[in-house]
């Protein structure tokens, strides 16, 4: 456990945790310590001479001042180490967040590294704060004042010894039958998280179908198992404690018994017996709040777990030595790329010389826009190379590369902030004329003096308050602006209304001029722009070659833009 | 006994007494006087008041025969410590009792926390039910307000941490009050002096408690908790904004942003544990069990040197006076969860407050399928209206064409159809009843409508196209999908309608917008509602959204966003929006002769579309099978000559 935590946290933490645990340590013992001296105390007090028991209680008064100041000390510094490890947690995962792949950052990782982020982090550092000084205490005070009593009686100190494997092997056991219902919980969990999801967006569908009334069996089925798993847990978890409290019972009956018997035997001192026997109920305590702790521990271990494996998700290679390109073609040599178990590109060769334009043309799934991500480096691929003026962008620093390039994505994500601050992003340093121009070139004016308080506005988590086109040409604004010798673009045709379409048509045009183009094309109208198309299915060049070349030669990609003629052709014919 | 349920997202402690939740209270008749919210946590819980009662008297039961071992070593200590022989015989009946007393505690407790958490994962199931039945009938408009994700997670994560209120709370609570009361009984009829020195630690310890309430700590905890806020939402923007961010250059801003956002929360959260943890640290302190040990030997040596204490009267209060703690210390620790999962409580009833459309007491049918929109009103908030007095008439047999620049309100006029929402002012009428008389099944029976915001159900192709008609002939499926050009598709993946998407195959977005074409081609409906942005998604979804709408001609009443020039034309009606309001309507050959909106619109339009319509008569005029296509583009120059407009019925 400490060496997860360790290891998640990173070296430079090693000391403080490590100074925090032997203090904690030291506390716990200390306290099991300080319990020696009522042998003593109890032994006057019991027996015939209360009176000497004064010097004794106030030596175990100095202890328990000892044991305070202890107590007090690792509590604080339990606290503080945690807040520390917290700051340092949280920059250490948003600097590997920020290094990862952007390949790597799927659909559901929005939802996973923010809960993550916020209260699993919260969680994995309660560890430190909360659940590390009571689990230390629960194993050591114990133990120590088990050693205490060897030292008074080794027969009644034995009998309680006898509980230390017993438990020992039932947290084991616990921990290990718990692992597979916990883990099973936690699959269902996200299962019906996704059904839920999945009911939540269907609404209209279900409804129009009558269905709201009536249970959803897909939702109600996956509720059901979830029921299921955590009754699983409940019945995984039981046993451990039930055993636990049972062997500390046990054991207590047998100190019991055997002080009952040794006292009436004679063997040993009343007042003895009565303290060992005080001794052993505090022993018991502590140990029955270990199935408690126990349980806390291990769901914080499980989050600690999915905070190791994201650290430990490798970023894309740096190179060692980075080349800068000079020239601006593109090349794309044998690529195959893989993902998920699917090859999305395969096998593929094209190269666009500096200043032309290609447009990539294919049905959906074809691996259009993997191609631009790769010329990204979102993903390396798994054989062949990408190039941009002729260096592999595997070559490159990251920086060097991404100011080669201006992407406008399919979907355009803003920042929460104003406009200028969103179209500033493509060059910080540029000045406040630069940042109006490329906004005019992206005819953003209009836009910009509808919303209320104009440049200022604020345009919403991802941009809500603005409409699909209007965020378009904010991105493209940003990649004017950015100013980058090769272009990339990813066509968003879908949610443009005419009005918007033109504006982001003329903004494009705008982008494109003098520029390395590639661009994925979802209309006629754009391939037009491009000096050469391919046409791509399967994560093959299918064909290749001019606009009207292709069309003359009547193979699949006429017949792809061909399948809004026929309509059109009947009516025309009937008219 | 404590038994454990590991969840995904921690197991908490909550051991507070929580009004809202505390099943005694929420069982009860005052909690169910309140709000329809409250009666429903209430009504969900009053089925097992019975289990929970007995959950929380094996507990007590359990707990307070914990207390027969501690008291056999008081009873063995006096037998002992009495002068003269002992009594071997009562000797061994206590030492039997106190190992009695233990088994009876296993048994009770074990049993306890077994039916609590039994009974937990009961009413968790009810209260997802309950929430799942409430989401399939609040306004469909709600949802739109609001992240999937956050609703999902109220019924996942938040009815998961309700868990220690009513797995936990009930059982440890009781118990930890019941017990020490018992032991504070027994402890005066020993001795009074003693008792009361034994509750100092505890007085203390709850002297320290106000300094925890301080406005200072309460300011402290309101910033931990905003500044936990900003860091969730700075990682949303972080990890959304992950591929721009990469794509600029330097992923500096965001990734500053989140250090901010997290350096902020990690301060809070500092000033927050400096102001509490002192206090805590000193209650700890004085609830530990050495400082309360000291106390009570302190008094007791007192007492036995001076008052005459019998010594072994000693004992019980080094065995049971430990326990007296227990409620403070109850109270103190789990604090936080008690609050989180009151908070989750508190997004639960929200949930479960939230009001349906109300559905008519005497559904009236409608009579025809003519829609009527009648000085409709609508705003999203108060004081912005995005539809300002909607008067419109959609007759059966016509295509109504809507245009108008994006913010305009095409989007919320549409779904006003379907109901999504009740317009604020006026009233949407359906072959001549309102919509809010019509029941919803009939209405949803009568109007289809296929948006951008596609969503497939991880379930097979069949299921998906049959959403709306759940006993249709699979023959009427395959019509279906193939009418919306999707069937070739579906053919080709592993198991043809039988594949489960998602888990078998994956449908790209222009796939998925088919699939929902072809469930309102399904469904048959007289009423259709199309956003035509859809068919942008590639040229094949095109095709099928232009399709449905020439196969579905006859006596269907449809109204369409349009966002191609061809849809306007062939439209009987064009509605201009602008601003929420009808700024043009009428035949589009009306409006263009009319040189206003509408004509700037469409000449705005061709502009933006001159270059695609070449290129597509250059290539094509070279082919020449395709000349049909250039009669088409002449028909389109009359337009505008103004000669007329190709009206949908003559172009048909």
């Amino acid at each position: 456990m400490i060496r997860m935590l360790l290891r998640v946290l990173g070296p430079e933490y090693a000391p403080a945790l490590r100074r925090t645990v032997i203090l904690m340590t030291v506390t716990a013992a200390a306290e099991g310590l300080s319990y020696a001296l009522l042998v003593p105390v109890l032994r006057a007090l019991l027996g015939d001479t209360p009176a000497d028991a004064g010097p004794w209680l106030a030596a175990f008064g100095t202890a328990v001042a000892g044991y305070a100041v202890l107590r007090y000390v690792s509590d604080l510094s339990g606290m503080r180490v945690g807040t520390t490890m917290l700051r340092g947690m949280y920059h250490r995962l948003g600097g590997h967040l920020a290094r990862l792949p952007v390949g790597w950052y799927g659909a559901g990782r929005v939802g996973e590294v923010s809960v993550m982020a916020g209260q699993g982090l919260l969680q994995a550092m309660s560890i430190m704060a909360h659940l590390l000084a009571p689990f230390i205490a629960a194993l050591v005070t114990p133990l120590t004042i088990v050693a205490v009593m060897l030292a008074f009686d080794w027969r009644l100190g034995l009998a309680a010894l006898a509980a230390a494997p017993v438990v020992a092997a039932i947290q084991v056991r616990t921990a290990r039958s718990t692992a597979a219902a916990d883990a099973e919980r936690h699959e269902r969990d996200k299962e019906a998280a996704g059904r839920v999801v999945e009911f939540l967006q269907a609404q209209p569908v279900l409804r129009a179908g009558g269905r709201a009334g009536e249970r959803f069996e897909l939702l109600d089925g996956s509720l059901r198992e979830l029921q299921r798993a955590s009754r699983r847990t409940v019945l995984a978890t039981l046993p451990g404690a039930v055993g636990l409290t049972f062997t500390v019972q046990a054991v207590f009956t047998g100190v019991l018994v055997l002080g009952a018997h040794l006292a009436l035997g004679g063997g040993i001192g009343a007042a003895e017996v009565l303290t060992i026997l005080v001794l052993a109920a505090r022993c018991a305590d502590p140990l029955l709040s270990l199935s408690d702790i126990g349980g806390k521990l291990r769901s914080a271990r499980a989050e600690l777990d999915r905070l190791d494996t994201v650290l430990r998700t490798e970023p894309l290679p740096e190179p060692r030595e980075p080349v800068r390109p000079v020239r601006h073609d593109l090349e794309f040599a044998s690529v195959t790329f893989r993902h998920g178990g699917r090859t999305v590109i395969d096998d593929l060769s094209v190269s666009v010389p500096q200043g032309q334009r290609l447009a990539v043309v294919g049905p959906s799934g074809a691996g259009k826009s993997t191609l631009l991500q790769l010329l990204a480096r979102f993903h390396d691929v798994d054989a062949g190379a990408v190039r941009v003026g002729g260096v592999d962008v595997r070559a490159m620093s990251t920086e060097v590369l991404m100011a080669q390039i201006a992407v406008v994505f399919q979907d355009v994500y803003l920042f929460d902030g104003t406009i200028e601050e969103n179209i500033r992003l493509g060059r910080p340093d540029a000045s406040g004329a630069e940042v109006r121009a490329a906004a005019s070139a992206a005819r953003l004016e209009e836009v910009i003096g509808r919303l209320p308080g104009g440049w200022a506005a604020n345009v919403g988590e991802g941009g809500a308050l603005l409409s699909g086109g209007e965020r378009q040409r904010v991105s493209i604004a940003r990649a004017l602006l950015k100013d980058a010798p090769v272009v990339l673009l990813d066509e968003v045709t879908s949610a443009l209304d005419p009005v918007n379409e033109a504006a982001v048509h003329d903004g494009i045009e705008r982008l494109m001029a003098g520029r390395t183009v590639v661009m994925v094309a979802h209309r006629m109208r754009t391939v037009r722009r491009a000096d050469r198309v391919v046409f791509l299915d399967g994560g093959r060049i299918v064909e290749e070659g001019g606009h009207d070349e292709l069309l003359r030669r009547g193979g699949r990609y006429a017949g792809f833009w061909e399948i809004s003629a026929p309509a059109e052709a009947d009516r025309a014919a009937s008219a | 006994m404590p038994v454990r349920q590991a969840t995904a997202t921690g197991s908490v402690t909550a051991t507070g007494p929580a009004a809202t939740s505390d099943p005694a209270t929420a069982a009860g008749p005052a909690a169910a006087a309140g709000s329809p919210a409250e009666q429903g946590m209430a009504g969900l819980l009053r089925p097992y008041a019975w289990s929970f009662a007995a959950v929380v008297l094996l507990q007590v039961i359990g707990a307070v025969a914990g207390l027969a071992p501690l008291l056999a070593v008081v009873e063995l200590g006096r037998a002992l410590l009495s002068p003269g022989p002992v009594d071997h015989g009562h000797v061994w009946s206590v030492v039997v009792a106190g190992a009695a007393g233990l088994f009876v505690r296993l048994v009770f407790t074990a049993a306890s926390a077994g039916i609590g958490h039994v009974l937990d994962g009961r009413v968790q199931l009810a209260f997802r039910r309950r929430l799942a039945a409430r989401l399939g009938h609040v306004p469909i408009g709600w949802f739109s307000r609001r992240r999937t994700g956050e609703l999902a997670k109220v019924v996942g994560q938040d009815v998961s941490a309700v868990h220690p209120f009513i797995a936990h709370a009930p059982g440890e609570l009781v118990s930890a009050f019941a017990v020490p009361l018992v032991s504070l009984v027994y402890l005066f009829a020993v001795d009074w002096r003693l008792t009361l020195i034994t509750l100092i630690p505890v007085v203390l310890a709850v002297a320290l408690v106000p300094l925890l309430m301080l406005p200072a700590r309460t300011r402290e905890q309101e910033e931990f908790d905003a500044a936990m806020g900003r860091i969730a939402d700075s990682v949303v923007e972080f990890v959304q904004g992950i591929a721009v961010v990469k794509a600029f250059g330097g992923s500096g801003r965001a990734h500053r942003a989140f250090l901010t956002a997290a350096d902020d929360f990690v301060g809070a959260f500092n000033r927050w544990v400096r102001g509490v943890s002192q206090v805590a640290a000193g209650m700890q302190l004085a609830l530990s069990p050495p400082f309360v040990l000291l106390v009570v030997l302190a008094g007791g040596a007192a007492l036995i040197a001076t008052g005459g204490m019998a010594p072994a009267d000693l004992l019980p209060f080094l065995l049971l006076g430990l326990g007296l703690t227990a409620p403070v210390a109850a109270l103190g620790h789990g604090l936080d969860d008690m609050q989180a999962a009151r908070r989750a409580v508190g997004r639960i009833k929200d949930v479960l407050a939230v009001r349906s459309l109300p559905e008519p007491a005497h559904p009236v049918a409608p009579r025809g399928h003519r829609v009527e929109l009648r000085g409709v009103r609508f705003g999203y908030e108060a004081g912005r209206e995005v539809l300002r007095g909607i008067d419109l008439m959609l007759e059966p047999g016509t295509v109504t064409a809507v245009v108008g620049p994006s913010g305009s309100g095409k989007s919320t006029l549409v779904r006003l159809l379907p109901r999504f929402f009740d317009p604020t002012h006026g009233s949407v009428l359906l072959g001549g009843a309102d919509l809010r008389g019509i029941g919803s099944r009939d209405l949803y029976r009568t109007v289809s409508f296929v948006f951008q915001d596609v969503r497939l159900l991880r379930a097979s192709v069949a299921d998906n196209i049959a959403l709306a008609v759940p006993y249709a002939d699979r023959d009427d499926v395959v019509r279906a999908a193939r009418l919306a050009n999707i069937h070739d598709r579906i053919l080709e993946l592993p198991r043809g309608y039988e594949t489960v998407i998602g888990e078998e195959a994956g449908l790209s977005g222009g796939e998925a917008q088919r699939i929902s074409m072809a469930r309102a081609l399904l469904a048959d409906t007289p009423v259709l509602v199309l956003d035509e942005a859809t068919a942008f998604a590639d040229p094949q979804t095109e095709q099928a959204v232009r399709r449905a709408l020439a196969t579905l001609e006859g006596d269907r009443t449809i109204l369409v966003i349009a966002h191609r020039l061809e849809t306007v034309a062939d439209a009987d009606t064009v509605v201009v929006l602008e601003d929420g309001e009808i700024v043009e309507r009428g035949a589009p050959a009306e409006l263009l002769a009319r040189n206003g909106r509408f004509a700037a619109f469409w000449r705005s339009h061709r502009s933006a579309l001159a270059d695609e319509t070449e290129s597509r008569t250059e290539s094509l005029a070279e082919t020449e099978s395709r000349t049909e296509t250039e009669s088409q583009i002449e028909s389109r120059t009359e337009i505008e000559t103004h000669d007329g407009v190709p009206r949908g019925d003559e172009a048909r």
